[in-house]
C-alpha cells in the first residue's frame, strides 16, 4: 500500500538522485534540458518520507567526462537539426541539477530544517505542484538554511530566484514577496548591501 | 626506471631522415604503378586471367572491373538506420586467480531522417565454464580460447550481435549494418589453427551470422559492409606486379625463389593499395569492385565470399569489404557507398556508428582493474580461495 501512494505521487517524476548528502543532492534529468528552472521547489521520496529542495544550478555535460562536447551547427540553420543530423547526441550527454536541501516531511508533520538522513541514491525527483510550494512557503523558516549557505552560485540570487517562483503560488504574490523581504530584513540586518542587493532582485 | 628519451633522440632524428628517402621512392614507383594501370586496362582480360592462373607468394586481388574504375557516390537516403557493432575483450590471465575472459560488444543504432533517434548499449559476457573457454574437436583434442583466437571469437561476436540486432529490427528502413576491420578472419590464417577450430568459430559461426544478415535482406533493404581505416593490404597493388611480371604462366616460387629484392615485379614493392587510390580517386569516389583471394576466403566463405573496394574520404582511403551478396547488388553498393561516406561526414572523418559502438564497448586501463577487484572481491566474499602470482602481487604494490 505504501509502495503504491509512492508511485502515485512521483507520476510526474522528472529526474533521479545520483549523489546524495545531508545538505543536498544531484539529480540527473530523464530527458536533456528538462531542468526546473533555477530556485523551484523540487521533492524526492522514500521509505522515510519526502524531502524538499530548491533547485540551485543546472549543469548540461557529456556523460563521459573524457569525451568534449564539441561545435556541429556551423552548417546547419538551427540548434534543433543539430540533434536531428546527430541523434546519439540526446544519449551522450546529461543536464544534472543540484538541489539544497530546506525541509522535510516525516510522517504527517512538515519541518524547515534538514532530514535525519540525505536522500536515497536513485530516489525519483520531481516539480512540486503549486498547492505544495504555497503550503511549504507559508513558513519562511528555511530562508534561514539559504541565506547562510555556501554554494558554488552566488547564494542571493538563488534565493531571490526561489522567492520569485514561490511568490507565484501564492494568490497575492506581492504580499508574498513583502512578507519575504521582512523576514530577509531580519535575517542579514546587519549587512544592509547584501540585504539591498537581494530586494532588487525580488521585482 | 622510465624510458630515458634523451637516449633516443639521434635514433628519432635518423628514422626522419629514412622516412623521407623512402617518401621519394615510393613516389617515383606510385608513378610507375598508375602508368601501368591506364596501359594494361586494354588488356583487362588477359590480366584477369592472369591472377586466376598465377602462383604467388602475395595475395592478388580478384578482378571483376577495370582497376581504375571510379564511381561517385549516389545520394543517400534521407531515411536510415545505420547499425553498428564493436567488441573488446579482456583475456584470460594466467597471473590472476579466476580463469575466465570477458568480451563486450557495443552496439549504436542510429536512426536518420524524419524520425530521428538512437540507441547505444553494450553486452558484457564473461566466460568461464570449460566448455566456453575451450574449442573441442569429437575426437577430444582441446585449444584454449586466449590470445589471438579471443580476438576471432570477439569478431564472431561481433557479428553475432550485429545479426541479432538486425533482426530485432522492426521498420523498414533501408538498414546499413556496418563492422569495424575485416571480414575476413585472418586470425585463423598462419597460426596452423585444426581445421575443427575453423569450422567452429568462421563456417558455424561467423558465417552463419553473415548468412542470417543475407536473408533478412530479402524482406527489406538491408546492406553488411565492414569499415578498415588507413589499410595496409596491397592485394591490387599484387596485380601490378603480375602485369609486369615478364614470366609465362607467373610462378613466384620456380621463377624467382632467389631472387628476393630483385625481382621485377619489386618496382613496385613497398606501395600500399591505398597509395594508389589516393592518387586515382577524387573524394567521395569509389573504386572498382574487388574480390579477395585469400585461401581462407577461397576455402570457407562460399556464397558469403568477400569482396571490397576502396574509397577515397577528405582525410584517408578506406577500405570497404562487403559479401558477394552485396557486391552483386548495384543498388546495395550504392547504399554502402553513400552511407558510409554521410556517415564520415557526421563523424568527423570515421563512421559516427563505429565510433559510437567502440565507446560502448571499450574497455580501459582502469575498467580492467576494476573489473579484477571485483573479480577477488566476490571471490573472497564468497569464501572462494584460489591462488593469485608472485609476480602479479609485485606489479601492484611497487616499492624500492
Amino acid at each position: 500500500m505504501k509502495n503504491q501512494k509512492l508511485k502515485m505521487d512521483m507520476a510526474s517524476k522528472i529526474a533521479e538522485v545520483i549523489e546524495a548528502s545531508s545538505a543536498e543532492f544531484t539529480a540527473q534529468c530523464y530527458k536533456l534540458d528538462q531542468s526546473p528552472p533555477l530556485g523551484s521547489l523540487v521533492k524526492t521520496q522514500d521509505e522515510l518520507g519526502e524531502i524538499y529542495g530548491v533547485v540551485y544550478n543546472v549543469e548540461t555535460h557529456s556523460l563521459d567526462p573524457g569525451r568534449r562536447v564539441i561545435a556541429r551547427g556551423e552548417n546547419l540553420e538551427s540548434n534543433e537539426d543539430i540533434f536531428k543530423v546527430n541523434p546519439q547526441l540526446a544519449r551522450l550527454l546529461s543536464t544534472d541539477f543540484k538541489v539544497m536541501v530546506v525541509g522535510h516531511v516525516q510522517g504527517k508533520s512538515l519541518y524547515h530544517y534538514l532530514p535525519p538522513k540525505p536522500a536515497s541514491i536513485h530516489s525519483f525527483v520531481c516539480t512540486c505542484r503549486l498547492e505544495e510550494v504555497r503550503a511549504f512557503t507559508q513558513s519562511l523558516d528555511f530562508l534561514n538554511l539559504l541565506v547562510d549557505v555556501r554554494l558554488s552560485v552566488p547564494v542571493d540570487e538563488v534565493t531571490a530566484a526561489c522567492l520569485r517562483y514561490a511568490s507565484q503560488a501564492h494568490s497575492d504574490p506581492q504580499g508574498f514577496l513583502v512578507k519575504a523581504g521582512k523576514e530577509l530584513a531580519c535575517l542579514l540586518g546587519s549587512d544592509t548591501r547584501r540585504l539591498n542587493s537581494l530586494l532588487k532582485r525580488l521585482k | 626506471m622510465s624510458l630515458d628519451l634523451t637516449k633516443l633522440v639521434g635514433q628519432i632524428v635518423d628514422l626522419a631522415t629514412s622516412l623521407k628517402t623512402l617518401g621519394r621512392e615510393r613516389a617515383a614507383k606510385l608513378d610507375f604503378a598508375l602508368e601501368t594501370i591506364k596501359s594494361s586496362a586494354a588488356e583487362f582480360n588477359r590480366l584477369k586471367q592472369r591472377v586466376e592462373t598465377s602462383k604467388t607468394t602475395w595475395l592478388v586481388a580478384g578482378l571483376k572491373e577495370t582497376i581504375d574504375l571510379r564511381r561517385a557516390a549516389p545520394t543517400c537516403p534521407d531515411d536510415l538506420i545505420v547499425l553498428a557493432s564493436d567488441g573488446s575483450h579482456i583475456d584470460v590471465d594466467r597471473h590472476q586467480s579466476a580463469s575466465c575472459f570477458l568480451i563486450n560488444i557495443g552496439v549504436a543504432h542510429l536512426q536518420y531522417g524524419r524520425n530521428p533517434d538512437a540507441q547505444l548499449f553494450s553486452f558484457p559476457a564473461l566466460y568461464f565454464k570449460d566448455d566456453e573457454m575451450v574449442i573441442a574437436s569429437p575426437n577430444g583434442q582441446r585449444i584454449q580460447i586466449e590470445g589471438q583466437l579471443l580476438g576471432v571469437k570477439r569478431s564472431v561476436e561481433e557479428c553475432r550481435v550485429l545479426a541479432e540486432q538486425a533482426g530485432e529490427l522492426k521498420t523498414d528502413l533501408p538498414l546499413v549494418a556496418l563492422l569495424d576491420g575485416s571480414l575476413i578472419l585472418w586470425g585463423l590464417i598462419g597460426q596452423a589453427y585444426p581445421d575443427f577450430v575453423v569450422r567452429e568459430l568462421l563456417v558455424d559461426c561467423f558465417l552463419k551470422y553473415l548468412n542470417k544478415l543475407k536473408e533478412f535482406s530479402r524482406l527489406r533493404q538491408l546492406a553488411v559492409a565492414s569499415y578498415i581505416s588507413f589499410p595496409r593490404s596491397t592485394d591490387v597493388v599484387n596485380v601490378i606486379r603480375l602485369a609486369v611480371c615478364p614470366y609465362e604462366p607467373v610462378d613466384c616460387d620456380r621463377n624467382c625463389h632467389d631472387k628476393f629484392g630483385g625481382r621485377e615485379c619489386d618496382v613496385v614493392g613497398g606501395l600500399l593499395d591505398r597509395d594508389l587510390f589516393a592518387r586515382l580517386l577524387a573524394p567521395g569516389e569509389r573504386s572498382a569492385i574487388f574480390s579477395s583471394r585469400s585461401s581462407v576466403v577461397m576455402k570457407y566463405y562460399g556464397a558469403q565470399e568477400i569482396n571490397f573496394f576502396y574509397l577515397r574520404l577528405d582525410g584517408e582511403v578506406v577500405r570497404v569489404e562487403i559479401p558477394l551478396w552485396v557486391a552483386e547488388d548495384e543498388k546495395l553498393i550504392g547504399l554502402i557507398h553513400s552511407a558510409i561516406l554521410d556517415q564520415c561526414q557526421r563523424g568527423l572523418g570515421y563512421p559516427v556508428a563505429l565510433s559510437e559502438a567502440h565507446e560502448q564497448a571499450v574497455v580501459t586501463g582502469a575498467d580492467r582493474e576494476q573489473f579484477w577487484g571485483l573479480v577477488e572481491q566476490v571471490l573472497v566474499e564468497d569464501k572462494v580461495f584460489l591462488e593469485s602470482s608472485a609476480k602479479q602481487q609485485s606489479k601492484r604494490t611497487r616499492w624500492i
